[in-house]
């Protein structure tokens, strides 16, 4: 699995998850914050990609990345393992 | 599993088995790790007596019974054990029997809840107010009653869960603030200027016992028409202000206060919940609130003891006083340790020990083998960073407990910290 395959896990989570934003809108070095998700909205999209690409990782292990894009490259880093 | 002490309550909320009667499987071997059920020995210990200053519990840890110095439970001011409430109870028990045998709109409404309800509206200088079975249900209930699809609760980061499982049932999209950050709330409420929006705070906040910056706040909510605040006073009410009214009270705004929420099982030692409004407001919940149409009144049994409790808290100021004495001087004690207690303002204080979870539980084990029943609280409930233990103080406590109390904390906690 490539990288680009997790952004794309992780960008329709939050296509699914957040009103009001469009697919290609989405620039993935800014943060689920910046498109108005709350640390619930942030939490489903989390737990729901990493259940669709099978990881698990700790939440205190995501608790300083800050864009989508380094959300994507710890889900490599797992997905990898 | 790898590293399963870095796995927390956090990471189980969404179940991939088949069944949905069964549990993640992970959540399973995680569970039976004993590493973790030697963490959760320390939650649902039982309690073999009143939750007094000083009780006894059967310990998790070995399967002793232990008298210990009483710290967690929320007590704060001695109701749930003090005679004239106890009395109260027992009359109110022989004349009602045990429970309200049905929700309010049908035949749940005692002569006691509703002269209960007038009594803590007035209190509050509210026109009405409406009484929960429980806390969590009075928070969840009035916000799910008042919000709708399409509204904003924007909310401080620490609000507790009912506010946020009551944003969830109404359908409204949540914000939440960085703590206390007025200029942060400032964007939100711009940002959603053209919505109907309501901003959740807390009087004190449970985990920190920090105060809302409320005139702060309150200033910035006046340039905006329409917003209303919802003030969420459990661990408050009773305590702050010149009369027990609560922080609001403190602040001197209560009449910026559109709606008012209390618990009955804290500092009035009982159990409930209640909101205090204007009186068409209140009047609408009574349609729209699950938790207040669709439960069980509270048992009449309760109301009574919490009548008295309401009288013996509001009668004079010694009980709140001896609170506010017992915790500057337990406060004093904790920093001549050089404990890091945040910024509490409040009778909540904690005891940040840092990101070490297997310290925390070594710590809180000792702690109740030398007698002092005094929790670890762990993450997700705070920050990973700031593990802690949480102190509730107590007018039940008397100056020899806190002292033998604070004798403890520095054998425990605080010679361990230095040599850290």
């Amino acid at each position: 699995m490539t990288k680009d395959d997790v952004v794309a896990v992780i960008v329709e989570n939050i296509l699914d998850n957040l009103d009001d934003v469009e697919e290609g809108e989405i620039d993935t070095s800014k943060s689920m914050k910046d498109y108005g998700a709350n640390s619930l909205d942030i939490i489903e999209v989390v737990s729901t990609s990493m259940r669709e690409l099978k990881i698990k990782i700790p939440r205190t292990e995501l608790a300083d990345i800050d864009t989508i894009d380094s959300l994507a490259d710890k889900f490599l880093e797992y997905v990898n393992k | 599993m790898d590293d399963v002490l870095k796995f927390s309550f956090a990471d189980f909320f969404f179940n991939d088995s088949e069944n949905v009667l069964n549990p993640p499987s992970d959540f399973q071997e995680w569970m039976q790790d004993p590493r973790v059920q030697y963490g959760f020995s320390f939650f649902e210990q039982q309690l073999l007596k009143a939750p007094r200053a000083k009780t006894e519990i059967l310990s998790n840890i070995d399967g002793k019974k232990r008298s210990v110095i009483n710290l967690t439970s929320y007590n704060y001011l001695g109701l749930s054990t003090h005679p004239e409430v106890i009395e109260a109870a027992i009359e109110g028990l022989k004349k009602y029997g045990l429970g309200a045998s049905g929700a309010p709109l049908l035949s749940g409404t005692f002569d006691l809840s509703v002269k209960f309800a007038k009594m803590l509206a007035d209190f509050k200088e509210k026109e009405a107010c409406l009484l929960y079975s429980s806390g969590l249900g009075g928070n969840m209930g009035a916000i799910q009653g008042l919000l709708r699809k399409g509204d904003y609760l924007i909310m401080d980061e620490k609000c507790h869960k009912s506010l946020v499982d009551g944003g969830t049932l109404s359908g409204a999209k949540m914000q939440f603030f960085k703590h206390n950050d007025i200029e942060h709330l400032n964007q939100l409420l711009e940002k959603y200027k053209d919505k109907r929006i309501l901003v959740a705070i807390e009087g004190v906040y449970s985990m920190d016992g920090d105060l809302a910056k409320l005139p702060e706040i309150v200033e910035v909510i006046d340039q905006y028409p329409n917003v209303a605040i919802y003030i969420d006073e459990a661990h408050s009410t009773l305590m702050f202000g010149e009369n027990g009214r609560g922080v609001a009270e403190h602040f001197g705004l209560e009449h910026k206060m559109g709606i008012t929420f209390g618990t009955l099982s804290k500092s009035f030692g009982g159990v409930g919940g209640f909101v205090c409004s204007n009186k068409d407001i209140i009047r609408y919940l009574q349609g729209y609130s699950s938790p207040y149409n669709f439960s069980c009144a509270p048992a009449p049994s309760i109301v009574a003891g919490l009548i008295k409790a309401l009288e013996v808290a509001t009668r004079d100021s010694s009980l709140r006083d001896k609170l506010w004495k017992n915790t500057e001087y337990f406060k004093k004690g904790l920093l001549d340790l050089k404990l890091d207690i945040g910024e509490t303002e409040s009778q909540v204080i904690p005891i940040i020990i840092g990101s070490d979870g297997n310290m925390l539980f070594e710590m809180a084990a000792e702690l109740q083998t030398k007698g002092l029943f005094l929790q670890p609280v762990d993450f997700p409930a705070v920050p990973a960073e700031s593990r802690r233990f949480r102190i509730s103080v107590s007018t039940q406590l008397s100056k020899e407990d806190i002292d033998e109390a604070l004798n403890i904390i520095e054998d425990v906690i605080a010679k361990r910290l230095k040599t850290i």
